[in-house]
């Protein structure tokens, strides 16, 4: 028998030592026990909220931003989803051979990748709006630290062409120039939130609640013709490109509606790239610069003269010897033309015959109408940077400026507020409100400004504007009765007038019963001719025509070659 | 053969069946623990194995590894059970070296496997082995084997506890080498409560006791990564991000799981802001997933181990074999102080170590040596039915 095996050792081995070590240890347990108790059922709520504070997220449901479409439902601009790649600079910590990967996955440079990636801020975007298989490549590198969300990117599919009527929205999603701006809060969804739990990489596990239920921006229908927009374009930048010139602008507006049918500026620029983009592209010229519009204002006065009763359409003025001297300055016709009916002072556009007419009545009466025609009152129809132009007041004119402010000079105009007044020939007499969104139900009456009867005189006067015995024969369209008025003003540039023009034609068709109202406006046409009979007036004519007929508008005239005199009424300036 | 000798066969048959060959609650408790251990071990590391490139993005990565160390834990324990005692007892000294010889290897650079700055692993072709697991092990037996041969001398200082000190504090050192302080912790809980067991005068032992408080904290005073560990423990929120991060997260996972859990797989603290979910904060996971029930079944069923092994070790000692006795209640402190710390330190009662929930967390060494252990306490208790038969072992 082993020595250990004595039954006398036994007595050795105190009995109430295993008791005590094993009574220790299952109090041990048993204090286990308890204290998963207090924390499972006592302190969970504080423990819960400890928790939801380190993965419980409120998260944003991006709504979609609503569609712009045409007057016919062309989609003009339209959300598309993209991916946003973002990173947690502390987590990524990249290899030499990930990071040039990356970059080479985005198209961007390593150097600017790593400035980003050693950010000390908790979130930097690595590369916004990537295409959805750039971000597919880019989470096949499995990368640490490195996420995607999905955005949504604004997709112009008509690019330059509408580019100022549209305008554009930022990375943000908000509207930054144009419709996208002026309509904001149509098209702009609201988004809405929801709670989850992320797991530490950022991966939503689970959905907890929904805060507020995404709201989908309203699609805006625009009164733009698609086909308008496109014929105004095309023919505006070809004028621009055989006269040389620096810009110019055209508005074509249904005379039924006011509803503003094409509106193209140029220069232009692809609101899809906004990379290179020069101040001069994205000016909206036609709500934002002013001109001074020179002879397109004369049927103006000479509207107010029938109005008044002291002329009548046939009442003579007599513009020999083709100056007329106010105080120290001069005002002269290029051509004599001796006695003038208040149509031919008109269509051959004489300075000195309006200028008289002009001076006849009180300075007030022409501010009055120029105010009423609403020059020097911006539009306010929601474009960023609209200007009203400048129409001093009455008080403050000097005769001379009673007698230039008659033929466009000392008045400055947007192209759009010009094409605006131009509703009172075109309609019979009276204002209607402009609407770059889609009209249903026009207004049949609008804010009067002459009597039919004189609308329909000056109607007349400016149709023979266009006549080959006229200024501005090229704007003729064949098949239609047109009607308007040329422009050629010089420009002014620090105070005094310099050898630079802007030439204008704003004009309606047809006559009969006139449906649409055309301004074009070429500023410092470069070539050989700046008159805006030779400049201006041949786009009008082009976009007329081609509108009308897209239009379905029956012609009012027989179908026969245009007579165009071999030498037209010299224009005045 | 005579009625007499017949009846009396025939009686011992009935005893036999009656007192039976295991200790079924053990059994039942161990494999209950095993089996648990697996499925939460695959639940707790499934989101982690799927997200890293090291496990090449297969979920059932960590699931099949501890699938495979299960299963070779139950051959060895089979094979363990054969063994008997006697053998066990010639084997310990033997067994005792080897363990130190590989703690030493251990701490030899490029061969011993470092991570997360421990020095930890012996790499053994596809599998990694950590001594310092099998060293518990060999510590009990040793403890024993050494308390059995010197009984009497327990009541010397000199000749009882000073040698079996000083081997202790020689494995301490190389173990906090590693650095290994959990391992450290239990390997001295067994071999001084093996000692206590063993009748060490009682005096030596209350010494023992303050002398290794005072260590204890020293230790953790003198090294940085300790003291930042249990600063992070008395108030994790405090530095929540910080020291206290992981316990932190440890609290949140019970404080979710309530009464009965978010339910088997739907633990959030799993996805990556728990580290270590599938081996030292296992029951974090538990507590999340299967609430304040899971966690009660999981700490019954080590009570239950612990509870059996000092019951087999008092049976062993009435019919005085003193050896498999103190095995078996050595096998006891073992378990029950591992399981104790683990789960302590998952609730913000003990501040945090690296040490492993004994029969579930994952990994190999550990698994394997748990249930030899286990299958040794068995093979005593077969010992102790055997002779309450009347049979030799």
């Amino acid at each position: 028998m082993k020595f250990s095996n004595s039954p006398l050792l036994s007595e050795r081995l105190p009995a109430w030592r295993p008791r005590l070590v094993q009574g220790l240890l299952l109090a041990a347990f048993a204090t286990l026990a308890g204290r998963s108790l207090y924390l499972q059922g006592i302190q969970n709520d504080f423990l819960q909220k400890k928790g939801e504070s380190r993965y419980e997220r409120t998260i944003e449901i991006s709504a979609t931003r609503g569609r712009i479409v045409d007057r016919h439902g062309d989609v003009l601009a339209i959300s598309t989803p993209v991916k946003s790649i973002w990173a947690i600079p502390e987590d990524a910590k990249l290899s030499p051979h990930q990071a040039r990967e990356l970059a080479q996955v985005l198209e961007m440079d390593v150097r600017e990748l790593n400035a980003k990636l050693s950010s000390s801020r908790d979130f930097v975007f690595v590369r916004r709006q990537v295409a959805p298989d750039v971000a597919e490549r880019v989470a096949a590198l499995k990368l640490p630290g490195i996420h995607d969300q999905k955005e949504y990117r604004r997709f112009y599919p008509t690019g330059d062409v509408m580019a100022h009527v549209l305008g554009f929205t930022g990375v943000e999603d908000v509207g930054q120039e144009g419709v996208e701006l002026a309509l904001e809060d149509s098209l702009a969804g609201k988004p809405g939130s929801r709670r989850v739990i992320k797991d530490r990489r950022g991966q939503i596990v689970e959905d907890v609640e929904s805060i507020r239920s995404p709201q989908e921006g309203k699609d805006v229908t625009l009164a733009l013709d698609s086909k308008i927009q496109y014929l105004a374009y095309t023919h505006l930048k070809q004028a621009i490109q055989e006269n040389k010139a620096k810009a110019g602008g055209i508005v074509v507006l249904d005379a039924k509606t006011g509803e503003v049918l094409a509106l193209v500026n140029w220069p232009t620029y692809n609101p899809n790239n906004r990379v290179r983009l020069a101040g001069a592209q994205l000016r909206n010229r036609a709500f934002t610069d002013t001109f001074e519009p020179g002879s397109t204002l004369k049927p103006f006065t000479a509207a107010l003269a029938l109005e008044k009763g002291s002329y009548r359409f046939d009442t003579q003025v007599q513009t020999a010897p083709g100056k007329l001297t106010i105080g120290t300055a001069t005002i002269s016709d290029a051509h004599a033309h001796g006695l003038l009916t208040v149509a031919q002072v008109i269509q051959k556009s004489s300075n000195v015959g309006i200028s008289k007419i002009a001076l006849s009545f009180p300075a007030d009466e022409l501010w009055k109408m120029y105010n009423g025609l609403g020059f020097g009152t911006p539009l306010k129809l929601g474009f960023p940077g609209e200007v009203g132009g400048r129409l001093r007041p009455a008080k403050s004119w000097r005769p001379i400026e009673q007698a230039t402010m008659s033929y466009g000079h000392g008045i400055s105009v947007t192209l759009i507020q010009l094409a605006r007044a131009y509703q009172v020939f075109a309609r019979d007499g009276d204002l209607i409100p402009l609407s770059l969104t889609r009209v249903d139900t026009p207004p049949m009456v609008g804010k009067p400004a002459f009597s039919a009867q004189t609308a329909r005189e000056v109607r007349a006067m400016l149709e023979m504007a266009v006549s080959p015995g006229g200024t501005a024969p090229k704007a003729q369209v064949p098949g239609y009765r047109v009607a308007g008025k040329t422009g050629t003003s010089h420009k002014l540039e620090g105070g005094a007038y310099a050898d630079k023009y802007v030439s204008s034609f704003v004009g309606f068709a047809p006559v009969s019963d006139p449906r649409l109202i055309i301004a074009v406006m070429v500023d410092e046409p470069g070539g050989p001719r700046h008159f805006g009979g030779d400049v201006a007036a041949p786009v009008f004519s082009q976009v007329m025509g081609g509108s009308l007929r897209t239009l379905g508008v029956p012609p009012d005239a027989p179908l026969r070659p245009l007579q165009v005199a071999a030498a037209p009424a010299r224009e005045e300036m | 053969m005579n009625t007499a000798a017949l009846t009396s066969r025939r009686r011992a048959a009935l005893q036999q069946r009656a007192v039976g060959e295991f200790d079924p609650w053990l059994l039942w408790a161990a494999l209950g623990l095993l089996m648990f251990g697996l499925v939460m071990v695959y639940s707790a590391s499934i989101a982690m194995a799927e997200g890293s490139k090291f496990t090449g993005h297969q979920s059932s990565y960590f699931l099949v590894r501890h699938a495979i160390f299960v299963a070779i834990g139950l051959v060895t324990g089979v094979v363990a059970f054969q063994v008997p005692l006697r053998f066990w007892q010639q084997l310990a000294p033997w067994a005792f070296v080897v363990g130190v010889v590989l703690l030493l290897v251990v701490l030899i650079p490029h061969v011993g496997r470092s991570v997360n700055g421990a020095q930890r692993w012996l790499p053994l072709g596809p599998i990694n082995l950590q001594p310092s697991e099998l060293m518990k092990l060999f510590a009990v037996l040793y403890a024993a084997d050494y308390t059995a041969r010197k009984l009497d001398d327990m009541g010397s200082f000199r000749r009882g506890f000073l040698p079996m000190a000083a081997v202790i504090i020689s494995v301490g050192f190389l173990l906090l080498r590693e650095p290994d302080f959990g391992a450290f912790v239990v390997i001295a809980a067994i071999a001084f409560g093996i000692l206590f067991l063993g009748g060490i005068n009682a005096r030596i032992f209350a010494l023992l006791a303050v002398v290794a408080v005072v260590g204890f904290v020293l230790l953790i005073w003198l090294s940085p990564y300790r003291r930042e560990r249990i600063l992070g423990f008395m108030d994790p929120w405090q530095d929540a991000f910080g020291k206290g991060y992981q316990l932190s997260h440890a609290l949140i996972a019970f404080g979710r799981g309530e009464w009965f859990g978010v339910g088997l797989g739907a633990s959030v603290e799993k996805l990556f802001y728990l580290p270590e979910a599938h081996t030292d904060f296992l029951l974090a996971v538990i507590a999340e997933e299967l609430g304040f029930v899971g966690v009660a079944v999981v700490v019954f069923m080590f009570a239950l181990i612990v509870q059996r092994a000092f019951a087999i070790g008092r049976q062993a000692l009435m019919v005085d074999r003193v050896f498999p006795g103190l095995v078996a209640q050595g096998i006891g402190i073992w378990i029950g102080v591992q399981s104790f710390i683990n789960m302590g330190v998952n609730m913000g009662l003990l501040p945090t170590k690296g040490l492993t929930l004994p029969l579930m967390s994952f990994g190999g060494s550990g698994i394997v040596a748990n249930c030899v252990a286990l299958a040794v306490l068995a093979r005593i208790d077969y010992e102790n039915r055997a002779l309450m038969r009347g049979q030799q072992v």
